[in-house]
């Protein structure tokens, strides 16, 4: 299983990616939170450590300074609680009062290692030359900085571990389930490689990119069965249709090679069989041509093309074609109208809708050819008084070789509305069979030049 | 006439040489491009049939090459079904015609002796005149015995490429190429019809005919001999 591996390690490297970035997040913010916390802390109890300083000098200056061990040892009393260190030295270093043991007198801000209440401790302690040369030292317990520095700690290990928990979690449940629709993908295009074409890729309906790629994919699917389709039915067709006449041509080869008698005999059936041979090379070439503009090819053909002239010029070309039928064809031909086409295969579109309707319509038909502007573009139509088409037959007659009961017997190669067709398909225009009563009307909507 | 036949196909080439021989054309016969190419620079032919798919040197590339070597032999492009495009490739290229494989033969007579006719690059045209019959392409007149005919104008240039090939057979195709510009086989008789038209002002009441049927072949225009 090639393919499930792949798809662990696309998760697992997913997984990890995320879970590392996420840590990573979270430790600079440690990082700035420890720094920026602690150093607002110590500051505070600076702060705080010269406030009682201030407050001890204050009060000696008020009552003098003999009063001071007295208004040291008050002060011990009230803070006891938030562990506060005091102590007097005389000018030789001796200690006065206290709730530490002597040091030896440093001036301004110090740490002291301390017992204190049976533990080590830190203290950060400020020392002061008072006036008459005592030593006071005020400091406190640096407690509630070691605490805070110990609470941010745990928050950001537990912290640090939630969250890679939740990223790896997180990357599980987008492996499992976006990864997995992709996978469904995979397995839809494995499927039709291994020959099931009627497999599709699923459709959640959450209108979401996956979605979107799965109904481009399905289309693009659809596109191709249908191909492949009319692909498989125009080759039996051709095997079909191509069969009768060949059939015919060789029995006719044969009857003349048993029972001519004469050379003028031999030359009358040869010409009958060029003629036979060359309506079959008809039909290949139209098939051929069929091909070509279904395939696409003849893009750089395209330009601006003057619809109105191109189609005055070929309804007055028919006009008498149409005549020696008995037939009349009117044009009906707004002017100025223009598109991007093909003139060539525009022509022979035109040209094939004509010629249908002066085969199938009886004599006494009429026939328009018609142009104008339409909503959203320009559109043509070939219409007559003839015999039309049944609405079941309409869609089945664009189909190659396809051909009514009734026109069985005249000729043609069954081709032409599917050559029309494809022209139609090839400028993106509609084409619409529809009925003129009585007749058929045949319109194509060329899209409105850009 | 002096003919080239460049074509890669033995049967194809041999039905060219042996039908033209037979119509009393002098024919060399290359296999590849690049043969087809020496004989055309080495020789003088007055017509070159050449085949578009060529082993060695395509059609395209030996016309374009001839054309820059201010070779000016008209060139007969031959093409297969498939190749709709190849008209106007091989026209851009500097072929003067191109014919469709499979062809009749007769067809390929037709434009033989058209190319042959074509005069490349001298003074342009513009008054003919076929016994009584006169076309002049600047007035836009045609004037039968003096008698002045009013043609539609798909009836005029009828005419007027039938005048241009007076004498010669003009098939149902070369005038649907040059006349019509439809490069494909309408099934309804559009030519006929046009034609039958052209003819009844042209010939009806004036005695001779001056537009014939070839049967088998196609159309020509000529004065009673």
């Amino acid at each position: 299983m090639r393919q499930n591996k792949l798809f662990q390690a696309t998760s697992f490297r997913l997984a990890l990616l995320y879970a590392g970035l996420l840590a990573a997040s979270v430790l600079v913010l440690f990082g700035l939170t420890y720094w920026f916390a602690t150093d607002y802390a110590a500051q505070d109890e600076t702060n705080e450590i010269a406030v009682e300083a201030a407050s001890i000098q204050d009060e000696a200056r008020l009552r003098g300074d003999a009063e001071l061990p007295g208004i040291i040892e008050n002060h011990m009393r009230l803070r006891k609680d938030v562990r506060a260190v005091y102590l007097l030295e005389d000018a030789n270093g001796r200690k006065i009062t206290g709730n530490v043991d002597a040091v030896p007198p440093v001036l301004g801000p110090t740490i002291l290692d301390r017992d204190l209440d049976g533990q080590k401790r830190q203290l950060r302690a400020y020392g002061y030359r008072m006036a008459n040369g005592q030593f006071l030292l005020v400091g406190q317990d640096t407690a509630t900085l070691r605490q805070m520095k110990a609470l941010i700690v745990r928050a950001f290990s537990v912290g640090l571990v939630v969250t890679v928990l939740l990223a790896v979690l997180g990357t599980v449940i987008v492996g499992t389930t976006v990864l997995a629709r992709l996978e469904s993908v995979t397995r839809t295009a494995r499927a039709i490689m291994s020959g099931d074409f009627s497999q599709r890729a699923p459709v959640r309906g959450a209108n979401d990119e996956f979605d979107e790629l799965a109904i481009s994919m399905n289309a693009m699917l659809d596109r191709i069965e249908d191909l492949m389709r009319s692909m498989r039915q125009v080759s039996n067709d051709i095997a079909h249709d191509l069969r009768t006449p060949l059939t015919r041509l060789r029995q006719r080869l044969e009857h003349a090679k048993r029972r001519a008698t004469s050379v003028e005999e031999l030359h009358e059936a040869l010409t009958h069989s060029i003629a036979q041979v060359d309506s079959i090379l008809e039909t290949f070439g139209a098939l051929l041509r069929i091909a070509q503009i279904e395939a696409g090819g003849r893009t750089g053909m395209k330009m601006a093309v003057d619809v109105s002239k191109l189609l005055s010029g070929i309804a007055e070309d028919f006009a008498p074609a149409a005549e020696d039928q008995g037939q009349r064809l009117v044009a009906d031909i707004d002017p100025q109208l223009r598109a991007e086409a093909d003139p060539e295969l525009l022509t022979q579109m035109v040209v094939n809708l004509i010629e249908n309707a002066i085969r199938h319509s009886p004599p006494g038909a009429k026939i328009w050819v018609q142009a104008k502007s339409v909503g959203d573009g320009l559109e043509l139509a070939v219409s007559d008084t003839g015999p039309g088409i049944p609405l079941q037959e309409r869609e089945k007659v664009l189909r190659p070789f396809y051909r009514l009961e009734a026109s069985r017997t005249t000729q043609g190669s069954g081709l032409g509305l599917s050559l029309v067709a494809a022209i139609a398909k090839r400028h993106d225009a509609k084409l619409s069979l529809s009925d003129n009563a009585p007749g058929l009307r045949v319109a194509v909507v060329l899209p409105a030049a850009a | 006439m002096r003919i080239l036949v460049v074509e890669d196909d033995a049967e194809t080439a041999n039905y060219l040489v042996g039908g033209l021989e037979e119509e009393g054309h002098a024919v060399t016969r290359a296999g590849n491009g690049r043969d087809g190419l020496f004989h055309a620079m080495t020789e003088t032919f007055e017509l070159l049939i050449v085949d578009r798919m060529l082993p060695e040197l395509d059609g395209l590339t030996l016309v374009k090459t001839l054309r820059s070597a201010q070779i000016e032999s008209p060139v007969l492009f031959l093409t297969t079904m498939s190749g709709i495009d190849d008209r106007v490739t091989g026209l851009n290229a500097g072929g003067d015609d191109y014919l469709v494989k499979p062809f009749a033969f007769s067809e390929l007579i037709a434009r033989v002796k058209a190319l042959a006719r074509r005069p490349r690059g001298t003074a342009v045209e513009t008054r003919f005149k076929v016994a009584d019959l006169e076309l002049d392409l600047l007035k836009r007149v045609v004037k039968r015995a003096g008698h002045e005919i009013t043609l539609q104008p798909r009836e005029f240039r009828l005419l007027e490429y039938l005048m241009r090939h007076a004498g010669q057979v003009v098939t149902r195709t070369m005038l649907l190429d040059n006349v019509w510009n439809y490069h494909f086989d309408p099934r309804t008789n559009v030519v006929e019809s046009h034609l039958s038209r052209l003819r009844t002002k042209i010939d009806k009441g004036f005695g001779t005919e001056l537009i014939h049927t070839v049967r088998g072949a196609g159309y020509c225009l000529r004065a009673p001999e």
